[in-house]
């Protein structure tokens, strides 16, 4: 059973993932960048970028499509439930890269403890040293995944969102902007705290009407939309991808490997928020299957389509017990 | 696997399969760019009933920028190509896609000692000729579910 443990706790943890996704990045199992219909010359598309083009066809897939709010995974009930099934596709497929490593777990970052520290220090903490993610930079300088041109192994960006939404092909650098000043945000550009992740915990209901940005409850705070008096959005999970900036920021998100860090760690408060009272508030999800067909994608026994496997449902991804858990649910 | 879950372990060819049955989905989600776009807002108040239909155009140096854009019913709006903020200014929003997206403005950069009025008379209403022949792309979405 695998055991998803904290980044910087278990070198073993980190090191098998910087290692898989690396794998992962070069493996190429077949399909082409023209046959998903993204510009230039037709290009092997690497498994790993095969995630990240699933990542961002369901963000920009309305549901349903007479509103814009609520996408396939984003801004509404969904949304912790289908990343918890990409995390699972993902961390399945490091265990295969990895050697049929079925005891390998996905690390998570704690980064409400990071938030704990200055913002200044948040920026130098120890996710971003060079034997773990490595460093700010346009492109990163430091760590596993530095871009050298010349070497065909190093990480590079290859699909990536333009301004206007499309898929394009590109061939550069990692890019973070580790805590740098973001417009439209009045305040240091810090990461979440453990009050925050506190106050998410406490929520007692998972979800509730109109269920988008405008919700109360649990998923709408964690996920970073609703604002608290001491948590103004963007909050905890959304406050994270403003954080770290650079190819963090756009709908192709997954092409930084920290993006898995930062939704493992959201999924393990989800599994700490569906803990048993009093503990947590149980295995209880939100709208029903009974609520309305405009809700379609969201509801409980709704289909979660994934690029690379077969689907599942959101019911499916409440007790996920047979393939892993955490080794701490203190958040 | 055996158990509750209908989830399986993936293998190269599996992965290969699925991606070849879902690629239409790709390529219908590359299609999706608006000239404009309009958000209706609906909502009933003491017996009447409301419409608010928002519409931007933005332009970056005479170019246009033509992801799809919303407005929420707390007025804030948002970039679907940034999805993790919104903004209460949508000055501020186009200035964070010029963070955010380097590359694609590098090249719509005024050349030195162009003033940014001096162009913009220039050019009024202009174009990109590679746009231009699109008449109306306008998407339609409402922003609240009644």
């Amino acid at each position: 059973m695998p055991i998803r443990e904290n980044i910087l706790t278990s070198a073993t943890a980190r090191d098998k993932y910087i290692r898989g996704v690396k794998l992962l990045k070069n493996e190429f199992p077949g399909p082409t960048t023209a046959s998903l219909g993204i510009g230039g010359p037709a290009s092997l598309v690497s498994t790993y970028d095969l995630f990240v083009v699933w990542h961002h066809v369901a963000m920009t897939t309305f549901t349903p499509p007479t509103q814009n709010d609520r996408n396939a995974a984003h801004r509404g009930p969904v949304f912790l439930p289908w990343h918890r099934f990409m995390l699972l596709q993902l961390e399945m497929n490091l265990q295969r890269i990895l050697g049929s490593d079925s005891a390998f777990g996905l690390p998570y970052w704690d980064w409400a403890q990071d938030g704990e520290l200055s913002p200044v220090r948040q920026r130098t903490a120890a996710i971003w040293a060079r034997n773990c993610m490595g460093g700010s930079g346009m492109p990163v300088t430091t760590g596993p995944f530095v871009f050298d041109s010349a070497d065909p192994g190093s990480w590079r960006v290859r699909v990536a969102a333009s301004v206007n939404g499309q898929l394009i092909q590109v061939n550069r650098g990692l890019r973070r902007r580790l805590g740098a000043p973001v417009q439209g945000l009045s305040e240091t550009n810090r990461l979440p705290r453990k009050a925050h992740t506190a106050t998410a915990l406490n929520q007692p209901i998972f979800d509730a009407a109109p269920w988008s940005t405008a919700s109360a409850g649990f998923r709408n705070l964690v996920e970073g939309w609703q604002n608290q008096p001491q948590i103004p959005s963007p909050s905890l999970h959304n406050r994270v991808h403003v954080f770290v900036g650079g190819d963090m920021s756009p709908s192709t998100s997954p092409n930084d490997p920290v993006f898995y860090l930062n939704h493992c760690n959201v999924d393990r408060i989800w599994e700490r928020w569906m803990q048993p009272p009093p503990a947590g508030h149980g295995r209880v999800y939100a709208p029903a299957q009974s609520e309305s067909a405009r809700l379609k994608g969201h509801r409980l026994n709704d289909t979660l389509n994934s690029l690379l496997s077969g689907s599942t449902t959101p019911a499916e991804m409440l007790d996920v017990s047979e393939f892993y858990t955490y080794d701490s649910l203190n958040a | 696997m055996p158990g509750k879950n209908s989830i399986r372990k993936p293998t190269i060819k599996s992965i290969s399969s699925n991606v070849e049955k879902h690629a239409s989905q790709v390529e219908e989600a590359q299609g999706n760019q608006h000239m404009m776009s309009e958000t209706i807002r609906e909502a009933d108040y003491e017996g009447h009933h409301i419409i608010v239909r928002t519409t931007y155009q933005i332009e970056v140096d005479g170019t246009p920028v033509t992801g799809h854009m919303g407005v929420t019913d707390d007025g804030k709006v948002h970039y679907h190509p940034v999805p993790n903020m919104s903004f209460a200014s949508a000055l501020d929003m186009v200035k964070q896609l010029i963070d955010i997206f380097p590359d694609d403005f590098n090249h719509t950069r005024p050349m030195p000692g162009m003033h940014a009025d001096h162009k913009a008379k220039t050019r009024p209403g202009a174009r990109p000729a590679s746009t231009a022949r699109t008449k109306k792309t306008a998407r339609k979405t409402h922003a609240a579910d009644k």
